[in-house]
C-alpha cells in the first residue's frame, strides 16, 4: 500500500491516529475524532486528509468523504486563526442573532452572499485570521443571543459586542468567553476534539472550566421548587427487529 | 381498529404469522418484510429504495403504510419496505388508507419538486419507475411554484457511469449495491440536506457542488452497470448507452452471456439489427439479478469493422471473397486431401456453445477420421485431461456444486482461481456466502486481491507454481481448513491449475479424502460444453471415452457407422508440434488465437506449415494471415445454442438478431461434412442438440485411486530472489485485452491499473520503488510496467495476463510458475 497522504501528516499524526483507532471496538468508529485530527494539522479536512483517513481506517475514500461532507464541523477550505460560529437559528435570530451575523460580515469585508457555510478572513492560519459561520441551535438559546469562537461561548451578545470582540481577536488578543476554558485558536480546539489534550492540566483546564450559567439552571430549578415532574412515557409498541439485519 | 376474529382460523404453521393486509387474512413467514408479504398477496405498494436483495433502508418513504400492532394505530404512517411482519398486525396501504394514499402522494411531490421532469430527453423514459409510479400514485399537478434546484450535468461517476444529479431520488441503491454486493463502496451519499448528492470521492469536494477535483478514487467496480439497471430513476446511464435509444423502440430478447463460464441469464435489446444494451436477467440459481460489466457492456465486437461476412479463399497467396460453395468445395477437397496425407487436427477453441462444440466433435471423427480435436486453446497438460474425465464430465447441479450450493457451504477453497477475474458471478456468491451466511474463503493464490477483501477471506499465499505443495500442506499448516473442507466444504478450481503439475490430482485427492465437493471453474463459456460433447482426444460425446471398445461402437452405431478411430487423439500441444513437423497436414480451427496457446511461436510455425488451414471466425485474426479458407460464423446474439456453465447446467438461449444471413458453426460444419460425403445431422443447433440428445450420456468414470501425486519435502519452498530471477504469478484480468471487448471505449477505461506485482523485498532487491519501471523478460522478450507493491512472497512478480502492453504468453512466451528476469526498468 502507498501511504501518499502519510507524508502530508507526518509520523506523529500516524501515532496519533493509532491511538484514537485503539479506543474503538470497531476501527470505523474512529472517523469523526479522526477527522478533527486531521483539521488539527491542516485547518480543513483536505482531500489528503480524506485519503488519511481513508488508509488508517481502510474505508473507501467516498465512505470517508460521506461524512466529511455531512458534518458542517468539517471545513472545506482552510480556516482563520480562530473560528467564529454566530447562532442563527430561531431563538437567537430573533433575540439579535441575525443582526450580530450580518454586522460581522460587514466588518470582516464578506460581501453580502454567503458562499458555502463558512468564510475566512485574512490569511487562513496566520494570527487574526478568522473564519466566520453561521450555526445551528449552539444548545444556549437561555443566553440568546450567543456566538462561540472556537467552540467557547460568548453568551447575550450584541452586534457592538460582538464586533468588539471580532476586533480584538483580529488583534491577536485572546478574550475570555464567557464560560469555560480560554481560547487557543482553532486547530488546538480542533485536537481536543480529536480527544488530545496535551497534558493534565490541559485536560483540567478543560473539564473545570465552568460551562453552566444560571439561567441554565433557572428551569430545573422552579421545577424543583414546585415539585413538577415530566410525565411517565406511554407504552408505544415497537416493531420487531429481526436479529442478523445487516 | 379491527383485528382479525379469533374463531374460525386456519392454524398457523411453525415460523409463520398471522396479519391483516387490507382487510385480507394473510399467513407468511416470520421476518418477512411488508412489502414483500403484500407482493406475494397481489398488493402493490410503490416504492424506489426497496429491493429484495438489497438490505432495507427506509430511505424514500414512497411506501408509507398504516400500521396497527396490538389493536393500536402506530402513531404515523410506516415504511412496508423496513418493517417486519408479526402475529395479529393489520397493515391498510394506499388502497384502503386514505392516510396511506395521502401520505405517499406528498412523498411523491416532494420527491418532483427537485426532478427535472425531462423524460423526453431521459434515458429511463418509458421504462421509469419514477414516471410510472408518479403517474399511478401521485398527485396531477405540483403545487412548487419555485425554481428547481439544478446540477452540473452529467458528472462521471466512472468512466463508465455518469450521473445526472437532479434527477436522483436519492434512494441509496447504487450506493446500497455497491457497497453490500459487489464490496465497492466508491460512490456515497455525500453532502446533507437540500444539497444532498450522490457521488464519490472524485467528486466530493463541493466548493460549488461537486466540482470534480482531480484527485480521489473514482467508482471502480466490475459490477457497476447492476446501479445503473437498478436505479428507480434515470439519474445513473452509461456512457455506451446514453442518449442512444428509447425503451420502446427496442426489441428484448432473453440471452445468455457469452462471455465466462457463469452462463448469466442476461436480457439482450436491440433495434434494427444491432444490440444497443444488455441488462442483467434474473435467475435466482445462477446470477440472481446481477452481472458483470463484461457480461453487460461488452457486445460490440459483433458490429467490428473487421467482422467477416463473406468467405474468404486463399488465390496466389492473397485471400479473396468467394461464394460460400466455392469455398466449401475447395475446403472440402484440400481437407480430404490432407486427411489422407497426414491428417488434419482440430482446434475449434472454448468459447462454442454445446452445439456447436458437438460439431466439431463430430466433423472431426466422420468427416476427418481423427480424435485430433481439443478445444483447450490455452496451456492445458494430460493430468488435465485426466481430471477432467475423472472429476468433471458428467457433473450436473444437482450432484455437483452450484451457485447456491456455496452459500450452504461452510468453507470454499480457492485455487489457482481469481474468481472476481474470471468467474465474476461466482465472486458474488462467494461475497454473498461469507456476508450473509457466514461461509469461510480461503483463496490459494499469491497476493491479497481485491476479491480476497470482499469475500471475508483468508489468503494462504504461495509460490506460483507451487501450488501443489501448498494444498499437500493443507493439513498440517492449516488445519482447521483442511478440518473444515470435510465439514460440507467446497474446492473451486481455476484454468491455471492446469499449468501447475501435479495440482488437479492433488486436490482431487484432497478432494476425496476429506470428502470437500469439487469444481472445475473454466474461464471461458464453452469449455464445459464442448467437455461433455467430446471435443477431446480422448473422449467421445456424451462422456464415452475413446479408447472404449463398447463406447466407441456405440456411437460409431448411432453414427451410422462401421466404426470410429481407435487411436486416442493428439491434445491441442501435440496437435501443433505434428503440424509444425509436418505430420499433420490440415488444420481446422474455431475462434482461436495463437497468443492464447501454451506457446504462440509453436502455433504460428504450425499454421505456417500446414498444407492447408481452414479457419471458422468471426472477425479478421492472426490465424486469418494463415488460413486458406475462411468460413464466417455467428456471433451469441446471431444464433441460438445451449451453454454449459460450470455448474453443468443448460444455458439455452434464442436467436436474437435473425436474419443475419450468418451461419454457426454446427451449420457451417454440416455443410462442409455433406461437401465431404459425410453427415453430421448439424444443420441446426436443434438438430444438433437432439442428435447430442440421442446419443445420451453415460456414467462418468470413477475416479482412480493412487492419482494423487507425492511431492517430496513439507510446505512451499523458497524462491529467493538471485540473479535477477523471479518466478512469475499471471492470470487474466476480467477487463484486458481480450478481443470481445474490442470497440468499448468507455468500458475499457474501467479496467483496473496495468502494473507489475511485487513484494517490498523484491522491489528493494532490484532497486525499484512503487511506481518506478520495472522490467520482466525471457529470452523471447520484456514487459515494462510501473511497479506496485503488494504482498507477494519474495522473490515473485505479478503480470496480467494479456492487459495493455503485458502480454505474457505473446511477449515472454511463458506462463505462471515459470522463471523470468527481473531488474529495474527505465533508462533505456
Ligand atoms: S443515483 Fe439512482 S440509485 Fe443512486 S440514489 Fe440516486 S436515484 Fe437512487
Ligand atoms: S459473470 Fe460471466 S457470465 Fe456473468 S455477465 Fe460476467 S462474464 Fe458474463
Ligand atoms: S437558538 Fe441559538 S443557542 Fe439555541
Ligand atoms: S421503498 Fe420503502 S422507504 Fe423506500
Amino acid at each position: 500500500m502507498t501511504h501518499a497522504a502519510q507524508e502530508t501528516f507526518g509520523e506523529e499524526t500516524v501515532r496519533e491516529a493509532a491511538e484514537i483507532i485503539a479506543r474503538y471496538p470497531q476501527s470505523r468508529s474512529a472517523l469523526l475524532p479522526m477527522l478533527h485530527l486531521v483539521q488539527s494539522v491542516q485547518g480543513f479536512v483536505s482531500p489528503e486528509g480524506m485519503r488519511f483517513c481513508a488508509e488508517q481506517l481502510e474505508l473507501s475514500e467516498a465512505e470517508v468523504a460521506a461524512v466529511a461532507t455531512f458534518y458542517t464541523m468539517y471545513k472545506r477550505s482552510p480556516c482563520g486563526q480562530h473560528l467564529v460560529s454566530v447562532c442563527t437559528n430561531t431563538l437567537c435570530a430573533a433575540m439579535g442573532g441575525d443582526a450580530i451575523y450580518a454586522k460581522l460580515r460587514e466588518k470582516l469585508g464578506l460581501g453580502e452572499r454567503l458562499e458555502g457555510n463558512e468564510e475566512t478572513a485574512g490569511e487562513p492560519g496566520e494570527p487574526g485570521s478568522l473564519t466566520l459561520e453561521h450555526a445551528e441551535c449552539l444548545a444556549a438559546c437561555d443566553l440568546a443571543p450567543v456566538l462561540q469562537v472556537d467552540y467557547e461561548y460568548f453568551d447575550k451578545q450584541t452586534p457592538e459586542s460582538a464586533a468588539e470582540l471580532v476586533d480584538r481577536l483580529r488583534a491577536g488578543e485572546a478574550p475570555a468567553p464567557s464560560r469555560g476554558p480560554g481560547l487557543r485558536g482553532f486547530r488546538s480546539a480542533e485536537r481536543q476534539l480529536a480527544g488530545f489534550f496535551d497534558g493534565e492540566a490541559a485536560l483540567e483546564s478543560v473539564v473545570d472550566g465552568s460551562s453552566q450559567a444560571v439561567e441554565t439552571l433557572r428551569g430545573a430549578q422552579i421545577a424543583a421548587e414546585h415539585g413538577w415532574v415530566a410525565p411517565e412515557a406511554e407504552d408505544v409498541p415497537i416493531p420487531e427487529v429481526e436479529e442478523g439485519a445487516k | 381498529m379491527t383485528t382479525v376474529e379469533e374463531t374460525t382460523q386456519t392454524p398457523v404453521p411453525e415460523g409463520h404469522v398471522r396479519l391483516t393486509i387490507d382487510g385480507r387474512e394473510v399467513i407468511a413467514p416470520k421476518g418477512e418484510l411488508i412489502i414483500r408479504t403484500a407482493e406475494r398477496e397481489g398488493i402493490e405498494i410503490p416504492r424506489f429504495c426497496d429491493h429484495p436483495l438489497l438490505d432495507p433502508a427506509a430511505a424514500c418513504r414512497q411506501c408509507l403504510v398504516e400500521v396497527e400492532m396490538n389493536g393500536r394505530a402506530m402513531p404515523k404512517p410506516q415504511p412496508a419496505c423496513a418493517i417486519t411482519i408479526s402475529d395479529g398486525m393489520v397493515v391498510h396501504t394506499q388502497h384502503g388508507s386514505e392516510v396511506a394514499r395521502k401520505a405517499q402522494e406528498g412523498v411523491m411531490e416532494l420527491l418532483l419538486i427537485n426532478h427535472p421532469l425531462d423524460c423526453p430527453i431521459c434515458d429511463k423514459g418509458g421504462e421509469c419507475p419514477l414516471q410510472n409510479q408518479a403517474l399511478r400514485h401521485g398527485r396531477a399537478e405540483s403545487r412548487f411554484r419555485d425554481q428547481k434546484r439544478t446540477f452540473t450535468k452529467p458528472i462521471e461517476v466512472s468512466k463508465q457511469v455518469l450521473l445526472d444529479r437532479e434527477r436522483c431520488v436519492l434512494c441509496q441503491r447504487c450506493t446500497r449495491f455497491s457497497a453490500e454486493i459487489a464490496g465497492d463502496p466508491f460512490i456515497e451519499l455525500l453532502e446533507r440536506g437540500a444539497h444532498q448528492q450522490i457521488g464519490t470521492a472524485k467528486t466530493a469536494d463541493a466548493e460549488g457542488w461537486g466540482a470534480v477535483t482531480p484527485q480521489g478514487q473514482p467508482y471502480q467496480s466490475y459490477f457497476s452497470g447492476n446501479a445503473i439497471q437498478i436505479c428507480p430513476v434515470g439519474a445513473l446511464t452509461s456512457a455506451a448507452y446514453r442518449f442512444r435509444s428509447r425503451p420502446f423502440d427496442l426489441v428484448s430478447a432473453p440471452s445468455v452471456c457469452e462471455h465466462c463460464s457463469s452462463g448469466c441469464a442476461e436480457r439482450t435489446d436491440f433495434r434494427r439489427g444491432k444490440v444497443m444494451r444488455k441488462l442483467a436477467g434474473e435467475d435466482p440459481e445462477v446470477n440472481e439479478e446481477w452481472i458483470c460489466d463484461k457480461g453487460r457492456f461488452a457486445f460490440r465486437y459483433v458490429t467490428a469493422d473487421d467482422r467477416i461476412t463473406r468467405p474468404l479463399v486463399r488465390e496466389n497467396g492473397k485471400l479473396r471473397e468467394a461464394s460460400w460453395t466455392e469455398a466449401l468445395r475447395i475446403a472440402a477437397d484440400r481437407l480430404a486431401e490432407a486427411r489422407d496425407n497426414g491428417g488434419v487436427g482440430v482446434l475449434p477453441g472454448g468459447r462454442l456453445t454445446v452445439e456447436d462444440a458437438y460439431a466439431y466433435a463430430k466433423f472431426a471423427r466422420i468427416s476427418l477420421h481423427t480424435n485430433d480435436i481439443d478445444f483447450r486453446a490455452r496451456p492445458h497438460s494430460a493430468e488435465e485431461l485426466d481430471f477432467l474425465t475423472t472429476n468433471v464430465l458428467g457433473t450436473t447441479p444437482e450432484d455437483g456444486v452450484t451457485f447456491t450450493g456455496l452459500e450452504r457451504a461452510n468453507t470454499v477453497l480457492c485455487v489457482a482461481l481469481e474468481p472476481e477475474e474470471e468467474a465474476p458471478a461466482v465472486f458474488l456468491r462467494l461475497r454473498k456466502a461469507a456476508r450473509k451466511a457466514g461461509t469461510k474463503v480461503v483463496h490459494i493464490g499469491q497476493f491479497s486481491t481485491p476479491a480476497v477483501d470482499k469475500t471475508f477471506g483468508t489468503l494462504l499465499a504461495c509460490i506460483p507454481g507451487e501450488e501443489t505443495n501448498a494444498v499437500l500442506g493443507l493439513r498440517e499448516h492449516a488445519a482447521d481448513v483442511y478440518a473444515q473442507l470435510g465439514e460440507g466444504g467446497v474446492i473451486l478450481l481455476g484454468e491455471r491449475a492446469a499449468e501447475v503439475p501435479g495440482l488437479l490430482s492433488t486436490v482431487a485427492g484432497l478432494a476425496r479424502e476429506t470428502g470437500a465437493q469439487l469444481a472445475w471453474i473454466p474461464r471461458r463459456a464453452g469449455e464445459r460444453g464442448a467437455l461433455e460433447a467430446g471435443a477431446l482426444p480422448t473422449l467421445l460425446p456424451g462422456g464415452r471415452r475413446v479408447d472404449d471398445t463398447e463406447a466407441r461402437a456405440e456411437v460409431a452405431a448411432a453414427w451410422g457407422l462401421e466404426a470410429l478411430p481407435e487411436l486416442a487423439g493428439k491434445d491441442a500441444s501435440a496437435i501443433l508440434t505434428a503440424a509444425a513437423n509436418g505430420k499433420l497436414h490440415g488444420l481446422v480451427l474455431g475462434g482461436v488465437d495463437p497468443d492464447d496457446l501454451p506457446n504462440p511461436e509453436l502455433a504460428r510455425e504450425a499454421l505456417a506449415r500446414a498444407e492447408f488451414v481452414v479457419s471458422l471466425e468471426l472477425r479478421r485474426t492472426a490465424v486469418t494471415e494463415y488460413a486458406d479458407v475462411v468460413l464466417p460464423v455467428a456471433a451469441a446474439v446471431e444464433k441460438s445454442g445451449t451453454y454449459l456453465n460450470w455448474e453443468g447446467r443448460p444455458r439455452p438461449f434464442d436467436i436474437a438478431i435473425e436474419n443475419t444471413g450468418i451461419l454457426s458453426d454446427c451449420r457451417v460444419l454440416d455443410t462442409l461434412a455433406v461437401e465431404m460425403d459425410t453427415d453430421l445431422f448439424t444443420q441446426t443447433p436443434q438438430a444438433a442438440l437432439a442428435d447430442l440428445d440421442r446419443l445420451g450420456t453415460v456414467e462418468p468414470p470413477v475416479a482412480q485411486p493412487g492419482w494423487t501425486i507425492e511431492f517430496e519435502g513439507e510446505g512451499p519452498p523458497k524462491s529467493p530472489l538471485r540473479h535477477g530471477k523471479a518466478r512469475l504469478a499471471t492470470w487474466h484480468r476480467l477487463l484486458d485485452n481480450g478481443s470481445l471487448q474490442d470497440n468499448e471505449p468507455h468500458l475499457a477505461q474501467t479496467a483496473r491499473e496495468t502494473v507489475v506485482k511485487l513484494s517490498t523485498a523484491t522491489a528493494q532487491g532490484i532497486g525499484v520503488g512503487a511506481g518506478d519501471p520495472v522490467v520482466v523478460s525471457t529470452h523471447q522478450g520484456r514487459i515494462e510496467l510501473p511497479a506496485e507493491i503488494a504482498d507477494l512472497p519474495d522473490g515473485v512478480v505479478w503480470l496480467p495476463a494479456n492487459s495493455g502492453p503485458s502480454t505474457v504468453r505473446a511477449s515472454l512466451g511463458v506462463g505462471h510458475g515459470d522463471l523470468v528476469d527481473v531488474r529495474a526498468g527505465g533508462g533505456e
